[in-house]
């Protein structure tokens, strides 16, 4: 099913089309516990073909320089604006990745999206899910994309 | 919202069957842009007719109680274990949510769940979601149950 392929092809796609910004994507990470060092995540719900949650996590200086890219704008902290920009993301990144998968007749649908913000937080993945994260480099420093599915 | 009697029902049976505690459901509340400090939240998503989040969050101490009936063993900290449960019991509250709000089984599934944990962190909804928060006490310890949902579209 590819899904590191399908998230780094759409996770492109929409930095170049929708936010300018030119993103090179790196190794996958491995499985198991990561501290991403992040600040402000956006994460949303798929479910059909298969269930899964999809998560884009920042350090805060990276989410400020996307959120501001993409809005146009300034902005100096973490606030409401940035949390709607990454959850806007995240929600932009399922709907690639929902497209990409109907073509191979998997059919998905999207909840919606929620932000995480705050000085410390961990992100944790089910041990019987399966996992893939990306980190992804801007000027700003790195974000990472994850994907966490059960195939049904 | 007129989902909160069925979230209080369906959170109160979860409890009693599955983990085997007695919770006690307060007065729904907006949880509006509060910081949660020393908790881990279990967070699942709702998507089809009804597009939706359905959280849980649970202060550390809630958690390591709740874990400990619900997986019938000791547990002292905030540890795989316990995201693992945060995170079923995230994925039970959706299932029982999921049947309430859509009968027929048919129009709405439930995605992954994910637990988040952390000193200090704030869950925020993005869409324009009407949301409910109801708080559950239960041995002297509190927690919430949360649901944001977006009809149609």
């Amino acid at each position: 099913m590819e899904f590191a392929k399908k998230i780094v092809e759409t996770t492109e796609e929409i930095f170049n089309t929708m936010i300018f910004l030119d993103v090179s994507a790196n190794t996958p990470l491995e499985q198991g516990k990561q501290d991403l060092g992040c600040h402000v995540s956006a994460m949303i719900g798929l479910t059909g073909g298969f269930s899964a949650m999809l998560g884009i996590h920042c350090p805060e200086a990276v989410g400020l320089a996307i959120s501001g890219a993409m809005l146009g704008i300034e902005i100096e902290e973490i606030d409401a604006d940035v949390k709607d920009a990454l959850g806007e993301i995240a929600n932009m990144l399922a709907g690639g990745l929902k497209e990409r998968f109907s073509t191979e007749d998997i059919g998905l649908e999207l909840a919606i999206p929620t932000a995480v913000s705050g000085k410390s937080y961990t992100i944790a993945s089910s041990a019987k899910s399966n996992r893939v994260i990306i980190p992804f480099n801007i000027e700003q420093g790195q974000f990472f994309i994850e994907m966490k599915y059960n195939l049904n | 919202m007129k989902y909160a009697q069925d979230i209080a029902d369906a959170t109160q049976e979860i409890f009693s069957s599955m983990v085997m505690l007695e919770v006690t459901p307060g007065e729904p509340f907006k949880r509006a842009d509060s910081k949660l400090s020393s908790s881990i939240s279990g967070i699942i998503g709702l998507a089809g007719t009804i597009k939706g989040i359905l959280a849980i969050h649970l202060p550390n101490a809630a958690a390591l109680a709740i874990t400990t009936a619900f997986l019938g063993m000791d547990v002292e900290e905030i540890d795989e274990d316990v995201c693992d449960a945060v995170g079923e019991l995230a994925n039970m509250l959706g299932g029982s949510i999921k049947a309430i709000l859509d009968p027929s089984g048919s129009e709405i599934q439930i995605s992954m769940p994910s637990a988040v944990h952390g000193e200090e962190y704030a869950v925020d909804c993005l869409a324009d979601a009407e949301a409910v928060a109801i708080p559950f006490t239960f041995n002297g310890q509190t927690f919430i149950v949360e649901l944001q949902i977006s009809e149609g579209s």
